[in-house]
């Protein structure tokens, strides 16, 4: 059987297919993503790179459409050519549509533009049974049915794949610039909190262990380096075995990350919006981030790693689960879609 | 089941004490209304001021078998708060407590009877407010804005409610309390916050609102506009984003609204245009300069006849007030009116307002229009008389041929009301049947019995699987 499906239908006629044969599949776009949730032992790996069309692009209205395996690069570049771009994506080259749209995968401009569900207008889905599903709307306002967009937004190929993505598009700033300064972590935190308070909107402020990175957005007179940096490329992201995403009340994001700097591990911390990215080495590790996490009102999940680092990627079962389980049921009856994966499902039956 | 037969109110008397149970003809009436023109039955009213209380109630419902529907202030257009079949009524109107603001993280929790505008006054003077700003932010209420997922002017830049809520505490159908999201970003799971927010309360009552709140900015600035047509006006709408600037606000007011408006504020708009703009820009003092120009000038290439800078605060105000008052001054024309909220792709702005001129003028009906054009989300405003039956039926006809056109158009049915009752019939033009199958599991999900809020969002015979949701006729003597 074909893998890799080169329209909806298709997809959606591979996903039915395995679910009356009750093989489990796992969903890969660029892969950069896969390593991601509870592992899974799967049958077959269904690829989305078959769908990689550009639908409709709408210069005027701000939008476009893509199929799911479509690549983030692709996407800026159409809407480059009309002075546009998504700036909730990330930046990591190769990375598909599809794929951080099911991990949930939010640019270093969040602080300024906002998490990655919030340029998400329609989505389309082929679920695990085979039913292609629309949720949302093209416009770029809409209140019309149940979010089905934010909750496909980091389902992680739990529910659904996504086949096709209607993104709310932005002018492309007149002017933008990554300012950059080096110091101990003490400093950079303390600069970084200093761009916070002096700055309306500032786009990202990426504090690291030695280092911090600030990226202004707006009218050329705003983006003037802040005191004490200069112009620079943007941060490289913490490098470990694995990479474990905190989220805390933004106001205790200095205090946990001075304290990760004292304990020697690599981090980037996005100041103002609560969201740090720790480089870990084992599943101890990724315990003691956890409780760092929690000790500051947070929560911690493995977004990158190996099987034994993620063993236990999500740290206790989420408010709700068992409304998770039952919308899991709904979208994938036969249960093949990346089973146990997802924060919520209980540890699948052997 | 309706909540007569039942002992329900008895039990509710003994947890409340009788001031807050009412089950008087005349309370039933009035909660069988709303800001739309549905008329629903209203079999009894709670007033719970505390989520214990909420759960209490919710427990009893359950108990009971009766059908919830919670309501906020009552503002809104779609018959989402009204119940249809003689069920309970959960009022979050007495809810109105606010925590202290936590300002470091730039958020406050609020209960849901708090009105909008009453969180931005109470955190101005810590230089924040709350962006999302329905033109009824007076009188609505947070719990109504997150049942509809509301918008407002502002929502044009700064976005909808869903992107202001950063958590919801809810009392799920059997009573239980769920917190989902909080100050932490991205908690692990699915997005269930995101669902409930623009669920018109289908899938339990919230209790608690955690709302994000945005720093005030520096700088502001708000013009008038006017033009001798729609289509110059549509074509500045278009010509200024497609500049790269996006404005705070973008308003749209055509001449029968503008002289409706007029009449009723003075706040000295020409009444002989045949389109107002009202553009809001903000931000820091070289974004607002920079905006400023583009938008004179983009207004000066498609023949503004006059460009009013609003000099200081008062006079920003008063344009802002001929805005967000303009539905009630439409009472100065016709006793009621009949409302649709649908969105086109802006590109489409100049095609819709044609269509809906044609549209209501084959009906013989009177249209007004003001809407936020920044983002195509229309405002169609027929006004009427409702003793008048041949009126009303030709107000009803010409609101579906709108509705139509508009999802002919690329469109959809609501941009920031919700679909309630009113549009729920509309909602196959939009989607298919697995679409439809696949919203009605989401809410199943949250409510198995099917007792939140019965017969509002999905339409008739929409089912998740083999279960359907509660029997989704709207029952007889109800008028739509």
């Amino acid at each position: 059987m074909d893998l890799t499906p080169s329209t909806r239908k298709e997809m959606a006629a591979v996903l039915r297919e395995a679910s009356a044969a009750g093989r489990v599949v796992d969903i890969r776009g660029a892969g950069l993503h896969a390593r991601r949730g509870r592992p899974f032992t799967a049958d077959e790996v269904i690829s989305t790179r078959g769908l990689t069309r550009l639908v409709d692009h709408v210069p005027d209205d701000m939008t476009i459409t893509v199929e799911g395996g479509m690549t983030v690069q692709e996407v800026q570049g159409a809407a480059a050519a009309h002075r546009q771009g998504w700036p909730q994506a990330p930046a990591e080259p190769g990375v598909t549509v599809g794929g951080v749209l099911a991990a949930a995968v939010s640019g270093r401009r969040r602080l300024r533009f906002g998490p990655i569900r919030d340029s998400l207008l329609e989505v389309v889905v082929a679920t695990g049974d085979g039913r292609i599903v629309k949720g949302g709307g093209r416009t770029v306002k809409t209140v019309t049915g149940y979010d089905l967009p934010r909750l496909l937004t980091g389902s992680l190929g739990t529910l659904g794949v996504i086949v096709q993505a209607t993104l709310r598009l932005w002018p492309l700033p007149m002017a933008e610039t990554w300012f950059g300064a080096t110091g101990d972590d003490a400093a950079m935190l303390d600069l970084g909190q200093q761009v916070i308070a002096d700055l309306h909107r500032p786009t990202a402020i990426v504090a690291s262990p030695s280092a911090l990175h600030v990226c202004l957005t707006g009218v050329p007179d705003d983006v003037v380096a802040p005191p004490g940096m200069q112009p620079g490329g943007e941060p490289h992201g913490p490098v470990g075995a694995g990479l474990v995403q905190v989220g805390v009340p933004p106001v205790a994001l200095p205090a946990l990350a001075r304290r990760l700097a004292a304990d020697g591990q690599d981090y980037e911390a996005w100041l103002g919006t609560g969201i740090c990215h720790v480089a870990v080495a084992s599943a101890g590790e990724v315990a003691a981030v956890r409780d760092l996490a929690a000790l500051h009102g947070g929560h911690a999940q493995v977004i990158d790693g190996d099987d034994p680092l993620r063993a236990d990627p999500f740290g206790p079962p989420p408010p709700g689960a068992d409304i998770m389980r039952r919308i899991k049921d709904a979208f994938d009856p036969a249960g093949i879609l990346c089973p146990g994966r997802f924060a919520g499902a209980e540890a699948v039956p052997a | 089941m309706t909540t007569a037969a039942t002992g329900l109110a008895d039990h509710l008397r003994d947890l409340l004490g009788p001031d807050r149970v009412l089950e008087g003809d005349l309370a039933r009436s009035l909660y069988s209304h709303d800001g739309s023109i549905v008329d629903g039955a209203c079999g009894l009213v709670v007033l719970p001021e505390t989520t214990e209380e909420v759960s209490a109630c919710m427990r009893m419902a359950h108990a009971a078998g009766v059908e919830v529907t919670p309501r906020g202030s009552g503002t809104g257009l779609t018959g989402g708060a009204v119940p249809l079949d003689g069920g309970l009524v959960v009022s979050l109107a007495r809810m109105r407590a606010m925590d202290q603001v936590d300002v470091a993280n730039s958020c406050v929790w609020v209960q849901p009877g708090v009105l909008n505008l009453d969180v931005s006054t109470a955190v101005a003077h810590l230089g924040l407010h709350y962006a999302p700003d329905p033109s009824s932010q007076q009188a609505c209420s947070i719990g109504g804005n997150v049942g509809t997922n509301a918008g407002g002017p502002h929502c044009l830049a700064y976005g909808v409610t869903v992107q202001h809520v950063m958590g919801v505490e809810m009392v799920r159908p059997d009573g239980e309390v769920v917190v989902l999201g909080g100050v932490a970003p991205d908690p692990p799971g699915y997005d269930l916050r995101g669902v409930v927010v623009g669920a018109e309360g289908t899938v339990g009552v919230v209790t608690r609102v955690l709302l994000r709140l945005t720093p005030l900015p520096p700088d502001v600035r708000t013009m008038l506009l006017d033009f001798t047509t729609v289509a110059d006006a549509s074509a500045v709408v278009q010509g200024v984003i497609a500049e790269g600037v996006i404005p705070a606000a973008l308003e749209m007011m055509d001449r029968n609204m503008t002289l409706a408006v007029e009449e009723f504020v003075h706040a000295g708009l020409p009444t002989d245009a045949a389109a107002l703009l009202l553009v809001e820009v903000d931000g820091t003092e070289a974004e607002v300069t920079t905006a400023t120009a583009v938008v004179e000038r983009v207004a000066r290439e498609h023949g503004v006849r006059t460009v009013r800078v609003a000099r200081d605060e008062d006079e920003r105000a008063l344009l802002w007030k001929a805005r967000k008052t303009a539905f009630g001054a439409v009472a100065r024309v016709k006793p009621s009116y009949y409302l649709h909220d649908c969105v086109v792709p802006r590109t489409k702005l100049v095609e819709i307002m044609e269509a809906i001129g044609e549209i209501t003028e084959r009906e013989g009906v009177m249209c007004l229009n003001v809407f936020h054009a920044g983002d195509g989300n229309l405002h169609p405003i027929i006004a009427l008389d409702r003793s008048d039956p041949d009126e009303t039926a030709r107000a009803m006809r010409a609101g579906d041929q709108i509705v139509r056109a508009c999802v002919a158009m690329g469109g959809t049915l609501s941009g920031e009301h919700g679909i309630g009752v009113e549009k729920r019939d509309y909602m196959p033009l939009v989607f298919d049947h697995d679409d439809l199958e696949a919203q009605a599991c989401v809410r199943r999900a949250f409510d198995h019995s099917g007792r939140m809020n019965p017969d509002k969002v999905l339409p008739t015979g929409t089912r998740c699987g083999e279960v359907g949701l509660a029997d989704a006729q709207v029952p007889e003597g109800t008028w739509i």
